[in-house]
């Protein structure tokens, strides 16, 4: 029995039950913290500088391209507006998949979960007549719903059939691509009308009506849709689950070890499906929350009109570790990042090179959450070696 | 390798000095000298963490020392790693086997060779040494359908086919019955005696060091404590060579790997532990017992039918200890009894109501706590607090409404850890931050948290040391003792024998004999572990029934 200690000292206290605490100290909170702090810095801090040898070295001015990057985003006449605009459905993908992944299984569909709710959420609020802000909650709930089925396929495949969600989740995103192209080419689903004074007959879908847009907040000429205040909200709810429902305490055994979930009560079954529809859900919601907000596609449903919303929230949750505060802030860095990528073009830096200038962006952001998730693994699996 | 053997016997086969080796603040090996000789079988005894399988990992290349030095035959060198140690004659029979199931023996025994090979000379070379050495393992054999005992004798094999001069067996009985046992030192003897090898064997079983070895070197807290001729020790001097204070042998016996003296205390009339209500028997027809299996079978995680028609009941205020050797059934058993498998057929009845196995959370909910075996697959979340392990099973219990109050949960938490003795640096560490035994004890104060009827315990002291088994095992009579039944599932006789009121033995998945402990008798269980009963207890069965 005695041959499997690689710290053979680590049994230690158990010799002498009443020798002082010898527990292995857990490295306090704040001190993670601030260490995680320093790391996100000086990945940034190193982004820029490589950014910005990069566009020097291509004949650009990196000064140029950071204060475009800050005027896109920030600091130009509503900007921040349209910042919030986008950050609205990258904070709702995001807080989906922090469910989806607390119970342990994959969601990376969300891009297909968006395009069923904003087409469903479209085919509603174009057809279904009746007072504004009715059709305006039919049209999200509708669009939640349809994101949670699309979801729920690959969550039933999984657990009748045991077909890997990573690859369903992945291969729907294509049929939603088709099936929604599809829509936008018949008229008794979401195709326009055809209109005298167009020659050409676009692949789009009627515009929203007035009454079924969602209002927009102005503050000193920024302005987005109330949906923000909702999107905060949300944040707060998915917040409070984690720390304090059993729900999320079961979810999170689940994830983390689904054999004592499993011994303590825990169906995966029940609540891997649950967490798959309220993922999906969370996506298709977002999708109605883009088409019906305004800052997308201006109120019509379009071809590639989930615009990469889907992965970008996944990489949001993954950047902030799933945490709903976290999610908040990483969603509005990355909206910004998008918001502000539109003033490149003005700086006369080619477009590959500020293409490249983004993408270092994000990997700034993305490296710290990596290093943490590995040394959190290893320092697991290193107290656990050999021990079984 | 020939003329190496032959060298004077002045020099020994393996010269460690002062060897040393920290893992961050621990350390493992304090300046420690052991020296082989030819012919001879080395004991090294010591608990827990005393450092042995530190040192034999730096023998045979697995761990670098930080320093000291390594002497082979009188030649000074440097072990890099396990092809270095095969290269200068030293092999090693691991404690857990690495055998390719689907694989024949002869395959297991090629595997890792590189290049072309003769599978025909492979085969008949496994047959030699299976026959010089009287292993009787059959080379084709698929490894599979082999016994813990014979799987071993095929490490034995991997190992004798190198033509190692030096070996080191590590705790090589731990999934051998005691006739296993025997046999095993039977080949050791003749390795050592007619072909001049160097065994070093580990364990931490006074037993096996006294009757297998001609010297031993006993290790506590890292360092070398004391190194004597087996000829002139004795079991209370080594003990408390290796405790490192008095211990009584009667009652540690069985931490002590010590089967004689625990075997000796029933017959002696001295097995006082608990009162264990007398004539369960003759109650048992009227009585409801706390948990009844009947005729269960069930296939384990694996697919494979691992319970074969198993019966049992525990009663209320009864140690139930189910021995056997390992792989006939305990996981299969113990994930049974933790909702993680349904039975195909067969009942399982607590407190007389039926209940459903592989629901999730029914054995819990229905009263049977559960100490895994395994207490990382099932036992715990490594990655949540200690706090949150406390409240797995029942976080109800603090909740209302599906909401709970994180402080109340954390105080709480710091109740059971006061309570249970748990070193923790609070209830918001994380669980892998603690040590096994006190993983252990936060499964134990919760599973008793939620007031079971039954208590299974599967292995309960595996990986732990004498402390921790004491405190484990004084805790088990305790929960007997206020009323709760106790299943105790292990592949370790002594603690069976130390603990139990009935004894119940497994074998292929059924329990093949039943005894009061008190009738037990040694040869006859021994028989029935290697599965003689078995063809009787069928026979029994079918006139029960």
């Amino acid at each position: 029995m005695s041959s499997q200690q690689p710290q053979p000292a680590a049994e230690g206290p158990e010799t002498a039950p009443t020798a002082s605490a010898a527990a292995p100290p857990a490295p306090s909170r704040l001190r993670e913290a601030g260490e995680a702090a320093a790391m996100y810095l000086g990945c940034i801090v190193a982004a820029l500088i490589v950014s910005a040898v990069i566009v020097w070295a291509t004949g650009g001015s990196w000064q140029a391209v950071f204060s475009a990057l800050l005027d896109g985003s920030l600091r130009a006449p509503g900007r921040w507006g349209e910042t919030i605009g986008i950050a609205i459905p990258l904070v709702v993908v995001a807080l989906g998949t922090a469910i989806n992944g607390r119970a342990g299984v994959v969601n990376i569909g969300q891009e297909g979960q968006v395009m069923m709710g904003s087409a469903f959420a479209a085919y509603v609020g174009v057809n279904m007549g009746g007072p504004g802000p009715v059709v305006i909650v039919c049209l999200l709930i509708v669009g939640a719903l349809a994101g949670a089925m699309w979801a729920g396929i690959a969550s039933w495949l999984l657990y009748w059939r045991r077909v890997p969600e990573v690859l369903t989740t992945l291969l729907l995103i294509t049929v939603a691509s088709q099936a929604t192209g599809y829509a936008l080419k018949v008229d008794w689903l979401l195709l326009a009308p055809f209109r005298e004074d167009r020659s050409v007959r676009n692949q789009v879908s009627d515009q929203l009506p007035g009454g079924v847009r969602l209002p927009r907040i102005d503050i000193w000429g920024n302005d987005f849709p109330i949906s923000a205040i909702a999107v905060v909200l949300m944040a707060v709810i998915v917040f409070l689950l984690f720390r304090r429902s059993v729900w999320g305490f079961r979810l999170r055994m689940l994830g983390r070890n689904p054999r004592t979930a499993q011994r303590a009560g825990v169906s995966t079954v029940k609540y891997g499906t649950t967490a798959m529809l309220i993922s999906g859900a969370c996506a298709g919601v977002a999708g109605a929350m883009m088409l019906s907000g305004g800052d997308f596609g201006n109120y019509r449903f379009t071809p590639g009109f989930a615009n990469n919303i889907g992965w970008e929230g996944l990489l949001v949750a993954l950047v902030a570790r799933s945490h709903p505060v976290g999610i908040v802030i990483v969603a509005f860095s990355f909206a910004g990042l998008r918001a502000g990528s539109g003033f490149l073009a003005a700086t006369g830096v080619e477009r590959e090179i500020s293409q490249v200038v983004l993408a270092l962006l994000v990997l700034a952001l993305l490296v710290p959450p990596a290093i943490l998730f590995i040394r959190q693994r290893r320092r697991a699996l290193s107290a656990t070696r050999d021990r079984t | 390798m020939a003329d190496r053997r032959t060298a004077g016997t002045d020099v020994p086969a393996v010269q460690l000095t002062s060897i040393s080796k920290s893992f961050g603040a621990i350390v493992a090996c304090d300046r420690v000298d052991l020296t082989l000789h030819r012919g001879r079988i080395h004991g090294i005894l010591g608990e827990n963490g005393a450092g042995k399988s530190t040192l034999m990992k730096v023998l045979i290349g697995l761990v670098l020392p930080d320093r000291g030095t390594i002497d082979v035959d009188g030649e000074r060198c440097q072990i890099r790693d396990p092809q270095d140690a095969a290269g200068r004659g030293i092999g090693m029979v691991h404690q857990h086997f690495s055998l390719v199931e689907p694989l024949t023996v002869w395959e297991n025994v090629m595997l890792g060779d590189t290049g072309p090979f003769d599978a025909t000379a492979a085969r008949r070379r496994v047959a030699e040494i299976s026959e010089r050495y009287g292993l009787g393992v059959d080379p084709g054999a698929k490894v599979g359908d082999l016994s813990a005992g014979v799987r071993q004798r095929v490490e034995i094999i991997k190992c004798l086919r190198r033509d190692p001069s030096i070996l080191i067996f590590d705790e090589p009985t731990s999934v051998l019955t005691p006739g296993e046992s025997e046999r095993l030192f039977d080949v050791l003897r003749l390795a050592v005696r007619e072909e001049n090898r160097a065994v070093a064997l580990v364990s931490h079983k006074l037993d096996e060091i006294l009757h297998a070895t001609d010297e031993v070197t006993i290790m506590r807290a890292g360092a070398v404590v004391k190194r004597m001729e087996t000829a002139d020790a004795d079991a209370p001097l080594l003990a408390r060579a290796m405790v490192g204070r008095e211990v009584s042998l009667r009652s540690e016996a069985s931490a002590l790997g010590l089967i004689e003296t625990v075997a000796e205390s029933a017959a002696d009339g001295e097995d006082s532990h608990h009162g264990e209500p007398e004539g369960v028997e003759d109650d048992s027809g009227t009585r409801v017992p706390a948990l009844r299996l009947r005729d269960v079978v069930a296939r384990g995680l694996d697919g494979r039918v691992s319970l074969d028609g198993l019966s049992i009941d525990v009663f209320d205020s009864q140690i139930v200890g189910v021995a056997g050797v390992e792989g006939n059934g305990q996981t299969a058993l113990t994930d049974l009894l933790s909702s993680l498998l349904s039975a195909e057929a067969g009942v399982v009845e607590v407190d007389g109501v039926e209940v459903q196995p592989g629901r999730p959370g029914a054995m819990a909910g229905a009263g049977v706590a559960v100490i895994p075996e395994d207490r990382h697959a099932s036992g715990c979340v490594l990655d949540m607090t200690v706090a949150e392990n406390l409240f797995l099973v029942d976080i109800e219990r603090i909740s209302n409404r599906g909401i709970y109050d994180p402080a109340v949960m954390r105080r709480d938490a710091a109740r059971l850890i006061e309570d249970f003795e748990i070193q923790t640096a609070g209830p918001d560490a994380p669980f892998w931050s603690l040590s096994g035994g006190n993983q252990q004890r936060v499964v134990l104060a919760r599973e008793l948290s939620y007031s079971p009827k039954v208590l299974v315990a599967a292995q309960p002291t595996r990986g732990l040391d004498v402390g921790a088994i004491e405190w484990m095992t004084d805790r088990l009579r305790e929960v007997a003792d206020s009323g709760v039944g106790v299943l105790l599932i292990s592949s370790e006789l002594e603690e069976i024998l130390q603990l139990s009121d009935r004894v119940a033995v497994l074998f292929r998945g059924r329990i093949i004999g039943e005894m009061d402990r008190a009738d037990v008798d040694l040869e006859e269980l021994g028989l029935l572990l290697g599965g003689a009963g078995a063809a009787d207890a069928a026979q029994e069965a079918g006139v029960s029934a």
